[in-house]
């Protein structure tokens, strides 16, 4: 652990600006949005740091999203995201500049970025939080977090150490707005990186298709009952999943009619599942069924029949010919990207 | 009790028939799941598929007594064969039998004496099994015919039934009394199937879903009238029960039969272990209950030849024997040691087919719903 800081030496609100392949995760918008209220309350400027290569562009446009100043490393060396490589750029640069309050977006990359360049720099973090919040007292960050299994919601304060850091997770605050005409400052960073630093080599990056995404860890479930009339209701229903970043879950009776693989089966003597949003489209809603589900986050579900059993557990139930309505849902989807890339991250 | 010469003549023939045609295929259809399309052809020739249909209607026009000695005689060798024969003889039988119209009796009642049609009984659903009353399926009368759309669950003979009896609500705000019972033929648009259910034990009966999407029933296909669904099916079952009560204790008979064979074969500490006093008084206590339950069955069953009610009765028997037939079965296995254990000994599927008569046809928690409101009433 390091040694006592003066912590009054600790100023303004930064955001890690994460970016991939040039462009900004829909993530860092919302960071921004939340850090521009942290900083009007503490009293600071809000900042983004951005890391890759020839991102001038995005620097500008992290501006236009309400960051005061932008401190930028571009480098051929960070072009992809290395842990190495990112943590000792933005390590020296907190040790240098002194950030009072640090967000990182929940993503794959900012939990495994955040705790090393914490541990780094010896201070505290709060993951996956879904509210922040500044104490009027003593202008601490007040991180709010769901714990064991979202059971329980734990706010944690880091007193003593700077700067407080958080990941946030994807979806939960407001997004910045955009505006063109606002200026701000790009600052590049001083610091120094070689090959040597990096022991990680990225030999390629895949992006799968997410078939192999299993039920139990999938954020999004489309299921498909008896309803959908044949196998190629589930085609239907995979554009949709795949559309929502889920995956495909399924009734016995689908199975049973030799529709999908049992792999697929959600229910008692299939797969039990959480997911935040469990779409059930033509599931009567058999108790053999809803004791596998019913404990989603959010459910809707799509049935013709008024008095199925699965309205009743439904947040939102439709009454209709699920040929018609899966396919109006999937053409809304179209124009809602921004919020499609936020349920994905 | 005593049997008269009729009814032990009839035992006589049961046990030929079981002897003949039953050696070897109630262990292989344990493996198959599949009765052979010759051994159905035999139950109905010998009538013992149709010994509740009057001999006008091609049954065999025996009372219930005569039922429960079949019943007896067969699941006491197999009961996925007694099975399958209570699912004809009195589930798809009784209702049509008891509230059909003259041409319903010609049509159906007729096929299923003669084995040429498969039936059915289709009452419980996925979320309706002892509480039948919260049935889902519905049946809404469009012009002359009935629009049929829901879903059973675990229906004997359902893969290849012909028709099934139906329960289904036809006035919903009616509760029970909104319901209706109905013939289907299974060659009708929309009418399918769910898998085979893997089971535990009588495997050799098959079991399944049966769906409904739109399955128009001609009006002449409604059973007795509008309203009375579930008074048919309460009523089928009361008398049913007899059937799956002497099952029961056909089961505990044979299995009573295999401990007895072996503890006088096996040797341990230099004797038969039928010698040990712990075997015999187990021996005893088994004897004891399987006499003590089928006067239940047997007492039930003559009651009802005397055009008496036996809902107490039958209901009785049916949890006495239920129970019996799975201790019997347990006790037996026990007697056995670890060969018990092993598919080679018959012992091993008796005990997973004894383990279905205390919850088909009712639970035996339902039987005692049903006796005890018929003593406190
Ligand atoms: C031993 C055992 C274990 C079981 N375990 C499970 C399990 O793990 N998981 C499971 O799911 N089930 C299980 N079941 C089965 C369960 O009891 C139900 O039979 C099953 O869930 C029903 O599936 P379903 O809802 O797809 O079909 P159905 O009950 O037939 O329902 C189909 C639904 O689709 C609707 N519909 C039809 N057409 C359309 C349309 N065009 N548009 C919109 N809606 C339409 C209908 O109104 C109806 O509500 C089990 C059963 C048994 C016997
Ligand atoms: C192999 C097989 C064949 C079958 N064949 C047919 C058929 O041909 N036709 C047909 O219609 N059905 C058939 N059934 C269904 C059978 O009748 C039901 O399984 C049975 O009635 C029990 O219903 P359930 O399985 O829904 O259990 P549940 O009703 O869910 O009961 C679960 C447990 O709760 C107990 N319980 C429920 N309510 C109460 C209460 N109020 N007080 C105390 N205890 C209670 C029960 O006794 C049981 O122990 C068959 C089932 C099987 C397994």
């Amino acid at each position: 652990m390091n040694d006592i800081k003066d912590l009054s030496s600790y100023k303004n609100v930064w955001i890690f600006a994460e970016q991939r392949e040039g462009k900004i995760a829909p993530v860092v918008i919302e960071l921004l949005g939340e850090g521009r209220k942290l900083a009007t309350e503490v009293d600071a400027e809000l900042c983004a740091v951005l890391l890759g290569k020839d991102v001038d562009g995005l620097a500008k446009e992290l501006i236009t999203f309400g960051a005061d100043k932008v401190y930028v490393a571009d480098d051929a060396l960070l072009e992809k995201y290395t842990t190495d490589a990112y943590t000792k750029v933005i390590k020296d640069a907190i040790d240098e500049i002194k950030p009072e309050i640090m967000l990182f977006g929940a993503t794959h990359i900012g939990r495994d970025l955040a705790p090393r360049i914490a541990s780094r720099v010896g201070t505290g973090l709060t993951a996956d939080c879904t509210k922040l919040e500044i104490d009027p007292e003593d202008k601490k960050i007040k991180q709010t977090r769901p714990a064991f299994g979202g059971n329980i919601m734990a706010t944690i304060i880091c007193p003593n150490h700077r700067p407080q850091m958080s990941t946030v997770r994807p979806g939960v605050m407001d997004k910045a707005e955009q505006d063109e005409t606002r200026t701000g400052e790009v600052i590049a960073l001083d610091y120094k990186i070689t090959q040597d630093d990096i022991r990680t080599t990225v030999l390629e990056t895949v992006k799968t298709k997410k078939d192999l995404v299993s039920l139990t860890d999938a954020n999004v479930i489309v299921s498909g009952g008896l309803g959908l009339g044949g196998p190629e209701g589930f085609e239907m229903l995979k554009k949709l999943a795949d559309k929502l970043g889920g995956v495909v879950g399924s009734s016995r009776a689908a199975v049973d009619a030799g529709w999908i693989d049992h792999s697929h089966q959600v229910g008692q003597t299939g797969t039990t599942v959480k997911p935040n949003l469990y779409i059930a489209c033509g599931i009567s809603g058999a108790i053999q069924h809803l004791a596998g589900m019913q404990s989603s986050d959010f459910i809707i579900a799509i049935n013709k029949n008024p008095a199925a059993p699965i309205l009743e557990i439904a947040d939102y139930g439709v009454v209709g010919d699920l040929h018609e309505i899966v396919p109006m849902l999937i053409d809304k989807l179209d124009s809602v990207d921004d919020l499609l890339e936020a349920i994905k991250a | 009790m005593l049997y008269n010469k009729e009814q032990e003549l009839l035992r006589k023939a049961v046990r030929d028939f079981v002897s003949k045609e039953l050696d070897t295929l109630p262990a292989e259809m344990d493996k198959t799941g599949v009765m052979p399309k010759e051994l159905i052809k035999k139950l109905a020739e010998t009538k013992f598929i149709s010994s509740n249909i009057p001999e006008e209607y091609g049954g065999g026009g025996a009372g219930y007594v005569s039922y429960a000695i079949i019943m007896e005689e067969i699941a006491r060798r197999c009961a996925s064969t007694a099975t399958f024969v209570t699912a004809g003889s009195s589930l798809a039988t009784l209702p049509i039998l008891y509230n059909g119209t003259e041409e319903q009796k010609q049509k159906y009642l007729k096929g299923l004496a003669t084995g040429e049609l498969i039936g059915a009984f289709g009452l419980t659903e996925p979320g309706a099994g002892s509480d039948a009353g919260g049935q889902q399926t519905t049946a809404e009368l469009v012009g002359d015919h009935y629009i049929l759309n829901g879903r059973k669950t675990f229906i004997t003979n359902g893969p290849f039934c012909d028709i099934a009896i139906v329960i289904a609500v036809t006035d919903r705000s009616k509760g029970l009394r909104g319901t209706s019972a109905f013939i289907v033929e299974s060659k009708w648009d929309g009418f399918s199937t769910g898998a085979h259910e893997d089971k535990m034990g009588i495997r050799g009966t098959e079991t399944s879903d049966l769906i409904f999407e739109n399955v128009k029933v001609p009006k002449e296909n409604l059973i007795g009238k509008e309203g009375n669904g579930f008074k048919i099916a309460m009523g089928t079952l009361e008398v049913g029960r007899i059937g799956v009560a002497a099952l029961a204790l056909g089961i505990a008979q044979g299995a009573l039969d295999e401990a007895v064979k072996y503890t006088k074969q096996r040797v341990q500490f230099g004797k038969p272990i039928a010698k040990f006093q712990n075997t015999q008084f187990t021996i005893a206590d088994m004897e004891t209950k399987v006499c003590a339950a089928r006067g239940l069955v047997y007492d039930a069953a003559q009651k009802r030849d005397a055009g008496m009610r036996v809902a107490q009765e039958s209901a009785m028997a049916k949890y006495y024997a239920a129970e019996v037939a799975n201790e019997v079965a347990y006790k037996a296995l026990q007697l056995h040691g670890g060969y018990g254990f092993i598919k080679d000994y018959e012992i091993e599927r008796m005990y997973r087919d004894a383990r279905i008569v205390s919850i088909y046809e009712g639970t035996s928690e339902v039987q005692k719903m049903v006796i005890s409101s018929n003593v406190l009433k």
